[in-house]
């Protein structure tokens, strides 16, 4: 793909920066604590897991760095200038299930935000195109969303969020609606189609075996108010295969992150 | 039952009534004063169609529910598009609109002829005003059918305010709002209707009352199955429309 961006110029670019940042909602009883003291740092080119207990605001720091929510206090750096709002050139965002628009095609879906920014309809198509075979859905692009299994639905989402072709790649438990077995094999093509595009991505999601599978790096949030309490570098090497889940190191560091969102739940509502 | 012989027993459902309704006052099992063989209805039918008197009643009507509808559904549908958008606008009007809406609105036609007179102003403004209830209430419905997931993935991707509207906001309202058209156009038909039999020198409904008092049972059948000709057409091109715009509707 010609469009693919280059970050292997720069290896250890920072892609995002976020220094101290909090956020209170204000509610009926005044204000409730939300994150509080977020601070993180994503090097280009790294696939990040954000882990934590229901309710812990991850999708609020996700839509934060987004664009689409702001915070109370702190910064957020992307690629060294700050996000203020949604900057689809700069940050791709694939949403939780059933996000795609259902009166429009699979490739009317993909090539949307091209749309909005009037690209020709000769270039969306093409793109659109590239984009439905890197994820595995050549000559479905006719298809609506109604006509495709929640797997393809969610392919179709991250060819969306990769269309405009941004360094960074945000992703709200993509997988979360989906069976055990088709989350295993979107989780191996995911990181099939990270690895051919080379993007930074942000990935949310409860599922410590996803978190393990998928991540170079595990963040795990408290509950709320949302701290990030604990960083797990996962050392197991790449490409990751379905057997190494069955490795002791695979286990292990299953294991830590459990321990840290157990300490963290409130007593009596633990596993 | 397989859908061909559903349609065939619907289409044995229709002529039996056909049927019955030729051949029960023929032959003397009903009254033909009260229900005359619809043969003879259909005759006067196509009498009645030539007569310039049914033509001016014909036009009138039409006026009357066009120019209500085109009052009722725009003016219902930005009030409607308000309350769902605007949480304040929305606390403060619903539930008053919700008390509205359940009075009969045919007890406020008294009034409508006291500020309007007898003729196509009363006509209009109380089908426009019976009809404008439905548009708002349907109309909110629509706005809250539009999916806060999608207006954010809309957001997401650098939507501005106006792209929001026409690439997300009207293609999700569309089913809705046909169908707030079609049923819309009901309650304005028989709004029409009603103001017309109730006091009118002219007018289809006007025609049909007076046809009814004066126990003239040909032309009254008459108009009744012209008028649901012409109510059955709209309400199903609309329906067709629905049906073409909303095959992603699950």
């Amino acid at each position: 793909m010609a469009n693919v961006t280059r970050l292997k110029e720069r290896p250890e670019a920072t892609a995002i920066e976020v220094a101290g940042l909090s956020h209170v909602y204000s509610g009926a009883e005044g204000g409730v604590a939300a994150l509080e003291d977020i601070s993180m740092e994503v090097v280009a080119g790294r696939f990040v897991v954000i882990v934590g207990p229901s309710g812990c605001g991850k999708t609020s720091l996700l839509m934060m760095l987004a664009g689409l929510r702001h915070q109370t206090e702190g910064t957020i750096l992307c690629n060294g200038r700050p996000i203020q709002e949604p900057d689809p050139g700069r940050v791709g965002v694939v949403f939780q299930e059933a996000s795609l628009f259902p009166w429009l095609s699979a490739a009317d879906n993909v090539e949307f935000p091209l749309v909005l920014r009037g690209v020709s309809k000769d270039e969306r198509r093409s793109r659109s195109e590239a984009m439905l075979r890197l994820v595995g859905l050549e000559g479905f692009g006719a298809r609506y969303p109604h006509e495709l299994s929640g797997g393809m639905k969610q392919r179709v989402s991250i060819a969306r969020g990769l269309v405009q072709d941004p360094p960074v790649l945000l992703m709200d438990e993509p997988f979360a609606a989906l069976d055990e077995q088709t989350r295993m094999t979107m989780g191996h093509e995911l990181l099939r189609i990270w690895s051919a595009t080379r993007k930074t991505v942000v990935f949310i999601t409860h599922s410590l075996t996803e978190a393990v599978y998928l991540a170079d790096e595990v963040l795990v949030m408290s509950a709320r108010p949302g701290r990030i309490i604990d960083r797990i570098q996962v050392t197991l090497p790449r490409p990751r295969t379905y057997e190494m889940m069955a490795t002791d190191t695979f286990g292990r560091l299953r294991d830590r992150i459990w321990q840290q969102i157990r300490k963290t739940s409130q007593p009596g509502l633990e596993g | 039952m397989t859908r061909l012989q559903i349609v065939l027993t619907r289409v044995f459902l229709l002529a039996l009534v056909v049927a019955a309704w030729e051949c029960l006052p023929r032959f003397g099992f009903a009254n033909p004063r009260l229900l005359p063989p619809l043969s003879d209805v259909l005759t006067m039918l196509a009498q009645l169609l030539g007569r310039p008197q049914v033509h001016e009643a014909i036009w009138v009507t039409a006026a009357e529910v066009i120019v209500a509808f085109l009052i009722a559904v725009p003016l219902g549908a930005a009030i409607g598009v308000l309350i769902a958008e605007n949480e304040y606008v929305g606390d403060i009007f619903r539930p008053i609109l919700f008390y509205v809406f359940s009075i009969p609105k045919s007890i406020f036609l008294p009034m409508f002829i006291l500020m309007f007179g007898i003729g196509f102003g009363q006509k209009v403004a109380y089908a426009a005003f019976s009809t404008t209830f439905v548009v708002i209430m349907s109309a909110a419905a629509a706005v809250e059918s539009v999916k806060a997931d999608h207006v954010l993935v809309a957001r997401s991707y650098g939507a501005t305010r106006g792209q929001i509207f026409t690439r997300v906001y009207v293609p999700s309202m569309m089913p809705v709002l046909l169908e707030t058209l079609r049923i819309s156009m009901i309650f304005n038909f028989t709004g029409v209707m009603i103001a017309e039999m109730y006091a009118s020198r002219t007018g289809i409904g006007h025609l049909i009352a007076n046809w009814g008092e004066n126990f003239q049972m040909r032309q009254l059948f008459a108009g009744v199955i012209l008028l649901a000709v012409v109510a059955i057409a709209f309400n199903e091109t609309v329906r067709y429309l629905e049906g073409r715009c909303s095959t992603w509707r699950t």
